[in-house]
């Protein structure tokens, strides 16, 4: 499983569940955040968390005598979540902060030894609309 | 002349065995350090200087060499605490470096400087396996120990 699909699989809890489907708020878990009519489907569709594709890189981590190299994978996610700047919902909180730790679902149960798992996010107003950035970062051996 | 390239990864092999032939590269049972990040042998004549009073230079006299093999590794298992299902022909591979290093078992050994095929340099010697010092630590992900074959008696050049 990828670290994409368990990062969507975390997000598509309800809010009390530590994801983000509410009343108010849901996640797209079959599209990537592709542009209609040159606007993010982000923006078009609010209070929807979209997840980007995986950025990944494989580093070598040691080099042995007999070519035993181990190497450690770096990835990269990112999600995306517009609201409404106007009227910004109550859980608003809750769900920024069940996005941040659902970086902790990729863990070794679920077959990923995880070195360094983070997570943090960027915001941005344009017009009256806001839209918060995540980015999951993820180094793996 | 050229260089000797290890980068085939099948070059510098340190063995481990009860006698000099099972240590010896591609030898019968001999017990391969898998996993090293570098090997070094160290060869040293002890040396004693000492100065006169009518000459400006130090002088300087031999004494015994002193040798040993250092390498540093990341652990294998089997290697470090000995084989699963121990095969018996090979003590050092049963144990594992680490019971044969408390147990202070005499090994003898063989660093390749080219691989195990016909024609291969390397250097032979008996010692004791000394220096363990795993360590782990969440930055390196998977523990690491140097180890250090304290050479007893001299070191020899052969070929496979």
């Amino acid at each position: 499983m990828s670290i994409r699909t368990l990062i969507l699989q975390q997000l598509a809890n309800t809010l009390a569940n530590g994801g983000v489907v509410s009343d108010d708020y849901s996640l797209e878990a079959n599209e990537l955040p592709w542009n209609a009519s040159g606007e993010p489907l982000y923006v078009k569709n609010m209070r929807v968390v979209y997840v980007g594709d995986e950025d990944e890189a494989k580093v070598q981590l040691y080099r042995t005598l007999d070519q035993g190299n181990v190497y450690q994978t770096e990835t990269t996610v990112q999600a995306f979540l517009t609201e409404d700047a106007k009227n910004i919902k109550a859980n608003n909180p809750t769900v920024i902060d069940n996005m941040l730790n659902a970086k902790d679902i990729v863990n070794t149960a679920n077959g990923f030894n995880v070195q360094l798992a983070e997570s943090g996010y960027e915001q941005e107003i344009d017009g009256d609309t806001i839209t918060y950035t995540f980015e999951y970062i993820f180094t793996t051996i | 002349m050229a260089e000797i390239n290890v980068t085939a990864g099948t070059e510098a092999i340190l063995t481990l065995g009860t006698t000099e032939a099972m240590a010896a590269p591609g030898g019968t049972g001999g017990m391969v350090i898998p996993l090293m990040q570098d090997v070094t042998v160290n060869a040293s004549p002890g040396i004693v200087r000492y100065s006169v009073l009518n000459n400006p230079s130090s002088k300087a006299f031999t004494t015994v060499n002193e040798n040993s093999v250092s390498a540093n590794m990341l652990l294998d298992e089997e290697t470090f605490f000995g084989l699963d299902a121990a095969g018996g022909v090979n003590q050092v591979a049963d144990d594992g470096l680490f019971k044969t290093s408390v147990d202070k078992t005499e090994v003898f050994f063989s660093v390749a400087f080219q691989g195990s095929g016909a024609g291969g340099h390397y250097v032979k010697g008996q010692g004791f396996i000394s220096g363990l010092a795993p360590t782990a630590q969440m930055d390196a992900a998977v523990w690491i120990s140097p180890m250090e074959i304290v050479v007893n008696g001299e070191l020899a050049n052969a070929t496979v």
